[in-house]
């Protein structure tokens, strides 16, 4: 089971510049459903990949559904070499996107974020609009019922129950 | 970004979505609605390790 605490508690700590969307970002909203994995968009400046490092470093970090023994090295230059990162830790999975379908990077979202305590850390979240948006763009059947379910929590916000 | 927009698809599938749940849910703090979360694959895990239990006696 995914330690979503200790995940966001590392990040946080470690002063890491990210925006938690997807299931997290949708339970936070107050969606029922449940999630396996913390996916966040992080900001990829040089220093922010140094704290995401840092952060993940003790976690063991590896991609996840790869076979054991990949020459895979934790550090900046991978962060920096690649974009978006699968990854298995021994808190759990953690999905770290440098960009997202119709929403950009980070620092395309950063508007569309809002702070959000969680575990005694203010954490940003991806607005509900936002998640809606996104989730649409990339159309995946899968999420059609999380859809579903993130336009009625959006309807009862605006609305009232 | 552009607006949302209405899909028939994702309007079916409201029908079959339990309001009282996400009303409940809203309820919670943020932290709360990630614990209940995390509460729910708890149980999850644990019917599954029984199921698996379960399954390894019969054989």
């Amino acid at each position: 089971m995914t330690d979503f605490p200790g995940l966001l508690g590392r990040l946080c700590e470690s002063q890491v510049e990210f925006i938690v969307i997807g299931g997290v970002a949708a339970a936070v909203h107050g969606a029922a459903r449940t999630t396996l994995d913390l996916d966040v968009v992080y900001r990829r400046a040089a220093l922010n990949l140094r704290a995401l490092v840092g952060a993940l470093a003790p976690l063991s970090p590896y991609p996840r559904g790869a076979p054991p023994g990949l020459p895979f090295v934790w550090d900046e230059r991978t962060l920096g070499n690649g974009l978006n990162f699968t990854l298995t830790t021994t808190l759990g999975d953690i999905d770290l996107l440098g960009e997202i379908t119709a929403g950009g990077r980070y620092e395309d979202l950063s508007d569309h974020a809002a702070e959000v305590e969680l575990f005694g850390h203010r954490c940003r979240i991806l607005d509900l609009e936002d998640l809606i948006r996104v989730k649409r763009a990339v159309g995946r059947p899968k999420d059609f019922e999380a859809l579903a379910e993130l336009d009625l929590l959006l309807e009862i916000k605006k609305r009232g129950p | 970004m552009e607006p949302p927009r209405t899909d028939p698809v994702v309007e079916a599938y409201k029908a079959g979505i339990d309001r009282t749940l996400l009303i409940e849910s809203l309820r919670r703090t943020p932290t709360e609605r990630i614990l209940a979360m995390m509460s729910m694959q708890r149980l999850v895990e644990e019917m599954r390790r029984g199921l698996r239990a379960a399954s390894g006696r019969s054989k």
